[in-house]
Parts: C-alpha cells; structure tokens; sequence
C-alpha cells in the first residue's frame, strides 16, 4: 500500500526541543529544516543536532525528511555529508530548478552512500520547486532520478519572481500548482503543497486544503502541529466514498474468485483506475481513523 | 510554538520604541543606561515581553514583562544576546543584576564576581574569570621574584605617558617594596591598550621593584565601572565605583598582598578626583592605605596626559618634548603617533 | 583537537544545552556543570561529555555545560559544535560523532 504524506511537519533545525518531539504529533511526516530556518551563524550547529537526532531518537516510524541548504550556498555539501550518513528517509533539495541539480545532488548522495558503505538509494530524495523555471522544468526535474520521490512547491520565493503576493484564493499558484501536479503523476511520483503561513485565518487554511485535495495533492508542508489536524480531516475520505471503495475491492475479490475479468459495483462495470482510487480511500480512511482495519500493524 | 513571537535587535530605537523599551525597564525598577549600544525586544503576539541591551562586553538593562514570566524568555533573551557578543568577538560576557535575580542568572551560566549588598551583583560566564586573571597576577609577581612587605599599588591609563605619571611612578616605588603597576586595558582611549601598555613599560624600565600587570576586565574597566568610560558625565555611579573597589580590596589586594594604594590628585578631571574621593572612603576601610601624591608641575600648569594631546594637536613637539619619557616622544613623532594626531585633529574639528 | 580560542553553541531554551569551551591555560580537562537535573542526571552527563572529549582527543580545555534537561544526543551534539568551533576547525568526522 503506497506511503501516506498528508503532512509534512516542518522542524527548525536549530531548535532541541522541537525535535525531540518531533514525532508525537502525528504528522505523516517530520522534515527537519536545515535551510531557511536556521541562520548563516548556526548552519553548523543546527547540522550537529539534525544528524545526532537522527542517528540517536526513535521517531517511531514516521517518515524523516531533512530539508538540506542549496548547494551554491555553500552549506549544501556538508549537509550531504552528514545527513546521509544519519541515514533519514529522505533528503529534500530546495530552489530546484533544473534536471541538472538533482544530478548533481545525486551524484553527492551516491558518493557518501559508498563512503558509508551504504546501498545505493538507501536515502530517498524530494525536491522543491521554488522559482519560475523550476515550474517550467517540473517534468524534466520529477523525471531526472530514480531516487525522486515527489516534488512540492515552494510559493513563497515564486510569488515574488512572478511579481505578485499570495492571496486567498491563490489563483497566482493555480499554473505553477496544475504544472507541478501533472508533472509528478507523469512521473509516477508524489505532489506536494506549500506551506499555509497565515495561522490566524482558518478558514484560508481550510479552503486552501480543499483547493489542493481536489487539484489532486497528496498533501502539504505544514509550519505547526496545530495544521495538522485540518488537512487530515479534510483528506479523510466521506463515509459514502469509503463504502464505494469497500464495495469495489469486494467486487475485485469475488471477480478473482470466478476468475472474472470483469468487475462490477452496484451494477456498474469499473476498472483498474477505479481499483487503485478504492485502495487509496481505504487507506486514507484507515489512517485517518474513519476506517477500522482488519489487518493490525501493516507499516507501508 | 503556537504564539507569534518575535525578536529585534535595535541599534537606534525610535522615540516610540523607546519609550516602550524605557516602560518594561521602569516596571521592573531598572533604567535604560545612556551607553547602550544596542537593544534586544523580543514581542509576544505584539506586546513588548522582554528586553535586554549589549553595552561592549556587557549585558545589561535586562526585564522580562510579569504576563510572560513562566515562558523561559529569560534564558531565550540570554541565549540571543550571548550569540550575539559572541558574533561580536566577546567572549568573555558580564551582566549586571540585582542580588535577588543571582540565582536565575547563576542557573543561566553566570558566576558572581562581586556583589554590593541589597543594592547589585556583578556576573560573568567565564567560570575561571576573576579567579584565572588573579593566578595570572600571581604568577607575573612570582616571575619577577619580587620579595618585601611594603606591597603598593598604583592604576594608570597614561593616554599617553608623561613625566607627570613618571614622577608618581617612581615616587610610589620608593616608598615600596613591590610596586604593581595596573595599566587600565578597556581601549576607550585614543591611544590604544597596546600602545599605552608598552609605552609604559618601556619609561618604567629603570625602576626594578615594578610589576606591570594589564587591568583587564576588573580593574577600571566597562565591565566593572561603566559610568568611568561614559562620556560628558561629571560624576561616577557611586554604586559602580564600590563594585569595582570592591574586587580590588577583596579578591585581587589580598591575593598580590597589596597594602597600599597610591593615585595622583587629581584637579583638572571631575570623574578621576571622584574616584580618588571614594578610594580615600573605601579602602581604609578594608586595610588597605591610601595616598594622593601630589602631580608634577611645568611652567605652573600639572603635567598631564591631556596637555601632552593638546601640544600634539598644535604640532607642539618641543613643547611635548620637556614633559615626556623619551619612549613616548619617539612613538609621537612616529608615523603611528601621526595617525593619532590626526584622529585627534579630526576630534577637535568636530 | 586543540583548543584554540572560545567556542559557544547551543541555547538556554527548554531541552537544550549550552556548552562553551575555553583555552585552560594548560590545566587539563576542567568541567563545569550546572543543569536543572543535575542531581539525577550530572553524573550521566558528565560521562557523556568526557567520553566524548576522549574520543576526539581534547586533552585539555575549560568545558562549561549549562543544561537544560537537554537528551544525551543534543549534549554531544553541542558539545561537537562547540569544540569544532573553539578548535577553529570544520574538517568534521561524521564517522565517529
């Protein structure tokens, strides 16, 4: 069953308390920030605790992201070097802009997996696009590594290069959000939504998510646990969806019973595309607690 | 993590940022002190919670708003203002506080050098400080296997050494055993520590019974005695002059054993003769002798560093020649003596 | 590593530690702690520290540690940066940290 990632909690990388307890959130994912977050004065600092917490805590199964400096601020390589040897799941490069820096920023990651005497592609990568000619290249950029396993918009620099600012609607991100949607699922890979920072306006928050649920995201980069909840709720499928779902995976089961090529819910003919949307509700449910499962314990 | 926090630093704070600066001191009995260089605010949800200001190596004026106290500003305040001396070069940091906050300070990683009961106690977070600095007094004696029992003490700036610090020099060392000679180290002066330092020892060279010790942090330095370096003030903080009285007769007297304090009187500068008013108050008190020798006079005016940066001034070289040691006068007429006649000229042009 | 000149890192903020290490002037390996749990915990913490100094050979040093119910992996993680930092180096050996 394909991984969940709702919510991707962002964790200053300079900040002890906050990534001792990172994990008792419950986000789908944690993302350590190692860029923007921390200060030119304490990207070394920050680096140390990102890579102890990593090789020490527990974070009890929750997927680690480490949001790495861009390589040209100087910062980046370090980073590399540390980080994957901390072994988290994933290494997020931000200001993606061409094919080319996810092959330089692979080769990096290879590199230091052998030095390690790790395998090769034991570190996933995601990349963040966050700038006009990244949205232009989303393709080129989700296809350029094997490693990649989504990329996710960044708005707030983008914005500024298209010369405007975010509104409620977010009608300026409606191109760079369908270019960075359509290029993920034609690489087979995950999309991603940028940060909400307005905190004080909920309703923003909430009509943003459904905005991005029904343009197809697999979910957001969040900035406090307190987001969390939100986009769960609203990603959780309706108890009319996962009936249907239900319904089609019985239909599955019993058209491999009579080794039936056809399957049928509710007297309606449906096929693979419908199989996989009626898995995914299923596990969405599940993980948003609407849903019960039989089978206890399974961990992607 | 969920309140809206937000922290500045502010070099020149606005009339309405200081007044807001000025209000959260003022609640919590404290001032806001004329040589600050720079203040930390930190806002909660737009209302002023803490504050703390940076003075060269020290931190002070620091109040955090009653609504917030259980939050941890303080150590969030500290932890700025420290990274941000550090930023700076200083490493060597102490703040300011009264008796009843030593506890809370002490858990933040300052050690009490000296307290003035009910009234302030200063810190630092070097852990060996003081102490380090008063094993080093120890061991600069030692090495100059100095032995007697009349141990005198004298502090100068000499910005730059005249004759007139001369003849107080020796005439102190006559009269002791052992002379430490304490060269104020904190670099207000336009002649820099180095320069003055050096300048020093190479005039007192002919006198054997000196040891000649830098002043450092805590001998009339910023950190000890801010009101001394504060610009256009007449008088010195009273409470300042016993902190720094204070460390000398109780942790660096009694170490070196000096049982004798000597200064020139002082006519001309309103804060020196200040000082020498308390000395003469103090010291006593802890054991300690003091003694005002009287300055040297040339053509019926004191000798005086002072009159030595005038003639400087005025190009005055012949002038300056009869009331300095020879070390001083070749370093005038170097081209490093320039550059300082020109900061100087620059100054008077103002 | 040498100890060459003051080097700081970490906070005063809930689960983290500051820790500052000086030049000793020749006097070994001198710790100082104070922390909020000390009394259950600065045995541990001490060891922690020392091991650490050990392994990276710092063989002498003023080490301050103000804790603040920081985890043992947040002490050695500011303790890397503070002697990395007072040692003036940044050649880091991720392999044994």
């Amino acid at each position: 069953m394909a991984k969940l990632r709702r919510t991707m909690l962002y964790v200053p990388g300079n900040n002890a308390g906050m990534i001792k307890d990172a994990h008792i959130y419950r986000s789908d994912s944690v993302m350590f920030d190692l860029e923007d977050a921390v200060s030119v004065n304490e990207k070394d600092t920050a680096r140390f605790l990102v890579f102890k917490a990593l090789k020490t805590l527990d974070y009890e199964g929750i997927e680690t992201v480490v949001r790495i400096n861009s390589i040209e601020s100087g910062f980046g390589e370090e980073d590399v070097k540390a980080i994957v040897r901390a072994k988290p799941d994933v290494i997020r490069l931000p200001k993606t802009e061409t094919a080319d820096d996810i092959h330089e920023i692979e080769s990096l990651i290879e590199r230091e997996e052998k030095n390690c005497g790790y395998e090769t592609g034991t570190v996933a990568l995601m990349a963040a696009i966050e700038s006009p000619l990244g949205v232009l290249n989303a393709y080129s950029i989700a296809t350029a590594s094997k490693r990649l396993i989504g990329i996710a918009l960044g708005a707030e620099d983008y914005v500024t290069c298209l010369k405007t600012t975010r509104s409620p609607g977010g009608t300026e991100l409606l191109f760079a959000r369908s270019q960075i949607l359509n290029a993920a699922r034609a690489a087979g890979i995950y999309a991603l939504d940028t940060v909400y920072s307005d905190l004080n306006n909920e309703e923003g928050f909430i009509n943003e998510i459904k905005h991005i649920k029904q343009l197809g995201f697999d979910g957001k980069s969040i900035i406090t646990p307190r987001q969390i909840e939100p986009v769960h709720r609203i990603f959780a499928p309706t108890e009319k969806e996962i009936e249907y779902a239900r319904k089609t995976i019985e239909g599955i089961r019993e058209a491999e019973k009579k080794k039936s090529g056809v399957i049928s819910v509710d007297g309606k003919m449906v096929d693979k595309p419908f199989v996989e949307r009626a898995e995914r509700i299923l596990e969405l449910a599940k993980a948003s607690g609407v849903l019960k499962d039989e089978k206890e314990g399974e961990n992607d | 993590m969920n309140n809206p926090e937000e922290s500045l630093f502010i070099k020149n704070p606005d009339e309405r940022t200081l007044i807001i600066i000025k209000q959260l001191l003022e609640e919590n009995s404290l001032t806001y002190e004329p040589d600050i260089e720079e203040t930390l605010l930190i806002n909660i949800e737009g209302e002023a919670a803490a504050t703390g200001s940076i003075s060269g190596n020290v931190l002070k004026c620091i109040a955090v708003n009653d609504k917030f106290k259980n939050r941890n500003l303080t150590g969030n305040l500290l932890t700025q203002l420290i990274s941000r001396e550090y930023q700076k070069g200083n490493t060597d940091l102490f703040l300011f506080t009264k008796p009843g906050n030593r506890e809370i300070f002490r858990q933040l990683g300052f050690y009490p050098v000296h307290e003035i009961r009910d009234n302030v106690v200063l810190m630092e977070n070097n852990p060996s400080g003081l102490t380090g600095y008063v094993e080093r007094l120890i061991r600069e004696t030692e090495e100059k296997k100095a032995e007697g029992k009349r141990i005198g003490c004298i502090v100068v700036n000499c910005n730059p050494v005249t004759n007139g610090h001369l003849y107080l020099i020796e005439k102190a060392s006559s009269e002791s055993d052992i002379l430490h000679l304490f060269v104020v180290e904190e670099d207000r002066s336009v002649f820099p520590f180095s320069v003055r330092y050096n300048l020093v020892r190479e005039a007192t060279q002919h006198i054997k019974n000196i040891v000649l010790h830098s002043g450092s942090n805590y001998i009339i330095s910023n950190s000890t005695f801010p009101s001394y370096f504060i610009k256009d003030t007449k008088t010195i903080v009273d409470l300042h002059a016993r902190l720094d009285l204070g460390i000398f007769s109780e942790k660096i007297a009694p170490a070196l054993g000096i049982n004798k304090r000597f200064a020139g009187d002082e006519p001309l500068c309103p804060v020196t003769s200040n000082y020498n008013r308390f000395m003469s108050e103090i010291l006593p008190s802890k054991g300690i002798e003091f003694e005002i020798i009287k300055r040297l006079e040339n053509e019926g005016e004191p000798v005086s560093a002072s009159r030595v940066r005038n003639l400087l001034v005025s190009g005055d070289y012949e002038g300056i020649k009869r009331i300095v040691p020879e070390a001083t006068y070749n370093f005038l007429v170097s081209e490093k003596g320039n550059r300082i006649k020109e900061i100087l000229e620059q100054r008077k042009g103002r | 590593m040498k100890i060459v000149k003051t080097g700081m890192a970490g906070t005063l903020e809930s689960s983290d530690v500051m820790i500052t290490v000086r030049d000793n002037n020749g006097k070994g390996i001198e710790i100082h702690l104070q922390s909020i749990v000390e009394k259950q915990f600065g045995n541990q913490i001490r060891k922690v520290v020392q091991n650490f100094l050990e392994r990276f050979s710092v063989e002498e040093g003023l080490i301050q540690i103000n804790d603040r119910g920081a985890l043992d992996c947040t002490i050695e993680a500011r303790l890397a940066a503070a002697v990395y930092r007072a040692a003036g180096k940044s050649d880091y050996d991720w392999e044994n940290l």
